[in-house]
């Protein structure tokens, strides 16, 4: 893992953006909360710096909501860890919400590097 | 995310504990932690820099994790909402399943519902119609009847002038108003009517609070003696009698032969007095207010409090002017104070009982209901044994199984719940169409909201009732004790029958209560029939007609006419003897006076008093009097020649208890015309009930049409042909006599008397109807129970009868367990019945509420009923062979 760069600034995350990355992470299969805060980590080449509070914080707010659904398991170190996976509504929930933000992603950066 | 798939979801997970839901967020929280350290450490950082930094990488941890708590304590609610209706829409579903899958039972149980709702709601909607519900005036409790009182005669009505001195003295009352009724005759255009009026003071809607629907009320001063008559109409009449002419405001009648012009329209069911067509104002003459008619009790008060005054501040308020009257006329007054009551009271007073006494009895037959259900629903329920057993197996806890069960027994309850409040709404409205009508306030008995929530509630408590025994009762015996029956083939041997026995002689023990009071009701009613009247009631008829004052305003106008009449009468075909007479037996006719005999004053505290009553020769033969000594009255006693008065034997008895009334002389102060109603007495003759068959007869006293007139006579016919036929001759006579007069009252010898029995009747009909049901239903009961054991005793039955028993004795055995249900029911019931039956005191007459007639045939019916509720069952079992029997299991 590479050291973090000096001079960049990491990008605190816009709003409602965790939810989607908490999706898609699921996306790829059933997960425990730490799985899922090193995957935001490597995947961003740490650009993104995601508090875990807050990320735990967002789990239990898309847990009560339904989008994605808990159980308690055992971790490859024999631990007892709480693992999350995306429900069927949940899925529908990330189709929609990363299609917008590939559209307002588009918008943003096409007023900023005009062709 | 759709409602119910979010359900679905929500209900697959496990609920969690309070403390449990701290615990996984501690353990969340840790394990992610400790994975990061040892990230950390395999990237080379020493464990406190490991530690260090995943710590500020988290973030606040403990208030996240109270965050937290709160966020999962709530979806934990969310999630247990969401199972508990989850769970119901399934058991609803289920239990509709479950109920068509046995539309019998079904049916038999919300038939039963219904009947104890649709009876209960009838009762409550009078209840809450007559008793409970405030009368439709502003602030109607504020509203108090006032009276005066005698101290050993009781509370009575008050004389003009002393009305008029309390209305000037009371500090209490916002304001005191008077009414008393009257009847006036209507002519002009179309049929001549006569009308039921009240005569009100002129402050009479203010005080209520009444506001005219057109027009206006009555203005200040319009009761003045000589004021321009004015009248204000009901509604109901003014619908009825002129299509509901918008134009009658202002228009002028002829009321007993006066002008009187219309002023205004009320709603007749929000006003009072109930049932009157119109109102006018009082007019009293001078010489009402003056001492010499303080004697003469008939005005009716109404007074409104002033806010914040009590009914005991008023009432320290209106003794005290009731003894300043004293003072002011002690030979009237002494004695004499006077109080109020809460008008609402005033009217329903004597009713509260007869309508809580049926409150009682339908909530008995709802009792009854209930108890019967129940048994059904454990009989069903240990018939399902197996079903519950296999659910119970399958992990299914008692609370679930109990839930699934009480809901069932909760849509039974609450489709029976819906038929019976179809049915309360017609029974309310045959209550009130059969009612006799002197109940006060049957207008105000309807549906309302407030009977609506009570039907439902009741439907509701019912179904908890009924269905949460036999749901315990099938959820408590073991899962394996049960499945090992079920192999044996002997499903539902543990089917509850000692609870349905203890239900089923409950339901025994109340049906005995309900049979004990219809039993008391209807000794007391056959009494009553038999009570001799004083009057032979067969073939009598009686019609009456009222005199305007303007025509026949001279007594000897009102002679003229009684005697024009009478010989009308006599002429007609069929009629044997005809008079003339005033009050009548078996109304409400109530004209009491005092007297002196022989002109000396008696004690002024024990004035001799009696009814007095008007009547023309041959009205004691017409009605059937019988004559008890002297003589009655005869054409000669005419009104020259000397008064002559014809007493009661009670009169008599009380007043010349040497038996020597004959030949001694009455003097009452009533008179007009210059002369004062009283005579020698020439006659007695028996006593006639004059207020009910009930109420003994008062004393009282006759005295001639002739030399006392009357401007309100009633015409008693004796014919040999039936009324109807009558009915003709007499309206074409009273035509021809005078075109303007109407007839009414038109009535029979045996209305009179069926009228006088109209109340008792109604309670007797009410309460043994329900009476009828309970017995019924517990019969059931005991024919289900009774057949159960001889379907579940048949290889004993077998065995019996393959040692040798006779059909007659399996008969016995059967029908003796029968009769032992009804033995324990009837020692409770019976017991239950003696300490109740005290409630039916007042509405009894002449029968000892523990009347051992009454208990020794109710014990009859009720062994009769048990023994043939168990003909079928014992019939079944006497012919089975015993093979078949043993073959049976």
């Amino acid at each position: 893992m590479a050291d973090r760069k000096d001079g960049e600034s990491n990008l605190s995350l816009l709003q409602g953006t965790l939810d989607l990355l908490i999706l898609q992470a699921l996306a790829w299969g059933q997960m425990h909360g730490y799985g899922i805060s090193r995957l935001i980590r490597e995947r961003t080449n740490e650009v993104l710096l995601v508090e875990d509070a807050a990320l735990y914080q967002a789990l239990h707010r898309l847990e009560r909501k339904g989008s994605i659904e808990a159980e308690w398991g055992v971790s490859d170190n024999n631990r007892r860890a709480k693992y999350y996976s995306l429900t069927t509504s949940g899925r529908r929930v990330l189709r929609r919400e990363a299609e917008n933000w590939r559209r307002y992603a588009g918008a943003i950066s096409a007023v900023l590097d005009p062709a | 995310m759709s409602f119910g798939r979010r359900f679905r979801r929500l209900i697959g997970l496990p609920t969690r504990s309070g403390p449990a839901i701290d615990r996984d967020l501690e353990d969340e929280v840790a394990f992610h932690l400790e994975m990061r350290v040892r990230d950390l450490q395999r990237i080379g950082r020493s464990e406190s820099e490991a530690r260090q930094q995943a710590a500020s990488e988290f973030g606040d941890a403990s208030r996240l994790k109270q965050t937290l708590g709160r966020m999962d304590r709530a979806a934990q609610r969310d999630r247990r909402i969401a199972r508990w209706f989850a769970d119901f829409t399934h058991d609803v579903r289920f239990a509709f399943r479950q109920i068509l899958r046995s539309p019998l039972f079904a049916a038999v149980s919300i038939l039963t519902v219904a009947i104890g709702i649709g009876a209960t709601t009838s009762i409550m909607s009078a209840v809450r119609g007559i008793i409970l519900r405030p009368l439709p005036f502003e602030e109607p409790e504020r509203l108090l009847r006032i009276y005066s009182r005698h101290e050993r005669l009781g509370p009575t009505a008050v004389s003009v002038a002393d009305f008029a001195d309390l209305r000037a003295q009371v500090a209490s009352f916002d304001g005191v108003a008077a009414w008393y009724e009257s009847t006036t005759n209507l002519s002009g255009e179309g049929k001549p009517e006569r009308l039921e009026a009240a005569r009100v003071t002129d402050n009479w809607f203010n005080l209520l609070g009444v506001r005219p629907q057109s027009g206006r009320t009555f203005l200040d001063g319009e009761e003045q003696h000589g004021a321009p008559r004015r009248a204000i109409l009901s509604d109901a009449f003014w619908r009825r009698r002129f299509g509901g002419d918008p134009n009658i405001v202002g228009r002028t009648l002829r009321l007993d032969g006066n002008p009187v012009e219309v002023v205004g329209i009320v709603d007749g069911e929000r006003a009072f007095p109930a049932n009157v067509e119109l109102w006018m104002t009082t007019r009293f003459a001078p010489e009402e207010f003056t001492n010499a008619q303080r004697g003469a009790r008939w005005l009716r008060v109404v007074g409104r409090l002033k806010p914040g005054v009590t009914v005991e501040q008023a009432n320290d308020d209106v003794a005290r002017v009731a003894k300043l009257l004293v003072e002011k006329d002690p030979r009237h007054n002494t004695g004499y104070t006077a109080f109020g009551r809460p008008l609402q009271e005033s009217i329903i007073g004597n009713y509260r009982r007869p309508l809580y006494v049926l409150l009682g009895a339908v909530g008995l037959v709802m009792l009854v209901v209930c108890a019967n259900v129940a048994g059904l629903m454990v009989a069903r329920t240990a018939a399902r044994d197996t079903e519950i057993a296999v659910r119970a197996a399958m992990g299914a806890g008692r609370g679930r199984i109990v839930r699934q069960l009480v809901t069932e027994a909760l849509v039974l309850a609450i489709a029976g719940g819906a038929l019976g409040f179809g049915l309360g709404v017609l029974g309310t409205s045959l209550l009130v169409r059969f009612a006799p009508p002197d109940i006060p306030r049957l207008a105000d008995v309807g549906i309302d909201r407030m009977i609506f929530t009570f039907s439902f509630g009741l439907a509701l408590m019912t179904g908890l009732v009924f269905g949460l025994a036999p749901a315990l009762q099938a959820s408590r015996h073991d899962v394996r004790s049960r499945l090992q029956a079920e192999s044996r083939g002997a499903a539902g041997r543990f089917g509850g029958t000692r609870l349905r026995r203890v239900l089923v002689v409950s339901e025994l023990a109340v049906a005995i209560v309900l049979l004990v009071c219809a039993g008391l009701l209807l000794r007391s009613f056959a009494k009553l029939q038999r009570v001799d009247p004083g009057f032979r009631p067969g073939g009598l008829t009686a019609f009456t007609v009222t005199l305007p004052e303007s025509r026949y305003g001279r007594l000897v106008d009102q002679r003229q006419f009684l005697d024009r009449t009478l010989e009308g009468l006599r002429a007609i075909p069929g009629v044997e003897n005809a008079a003339a007479s005033f009050g009548l037996p078996l109304t409400d006719a109530r004209f009491q006076l005092t007297f002196t005999i022989d002109g000396k004053d008696g004690d002024a505290n024990n004035e001799p008093r009696g009814q007095i009553r008007v009547a023309s020769p041959g009205y004691f033969e017409s009605m059937g009097i019988p004559l008890v000594k002297g003589r009655t009255f005869t054409p000669q006693d005419r009104w020259d020649s000397p008064q002559v008065i014809v007493v009661s034997e009670e009169l008599a008895r009380r007043f010349f208890p040497k038996g020597d009334a004959i030949g001694h002389r009455l003097d009452t102060g009533w008179g007009r015309e210059g002369r004062k109603l009283g005579g020698d007495i020439v006659g007695i003759v028996g006593d006639v009930k004059q207020f009910g068959l009930s109420i003994d007869a008062p004393p009282a006293y006759y005295a001639v049409a002739d030399q006392w007139p009357i401007d309100e006579p009633t015409f008693v016919v004796r014919g040999t042909t039936n009324t109807v036929a009558l009915a003709g001759g007499i309206h074409d006579l009273v035509q021809q006599l005078d075109t303007e007069l109407p007839i009414f009252d038109l009535t029979t010898g045996e209305t009179l008397v069926a009228a006088s029995l109209a109340q008792p009747r109604f309670y007797l009909m009410v309460i043994a109807a329900f009476a009828t049901a309970a017995l019924l239903l517990s019969a059931i009961g005991v024919y289900g129970i009774i057949a159960y054991t001889v379907r579940q005793r048949t290889r004993e039955i077998g065995v019996r009868m393959a040692l040798g028993a006779s059909a007659a004795q399996i008969v016995r055995m059967v029908v003796g367990e029968g009769l032992t249900l009804a033995a324990f029911g009837l020692a409770l019931g019976v017991m239950a019945a003696m300490g109740l039956a005290g409630q039916l005191t007042e509405l009894l007459f002449d029968v000892p509420e523990r009347d051992w007639i009454t208990f020794v045939s109710v014990t009859a019916v009720l062994v009769v009923s048990a023994v043939a509720a168990c003909v079928l069952p014992a019939r079944s079992a006497a012919r089975l062979g015993p093979q078949e029997a043993l073959r049976g299991e």
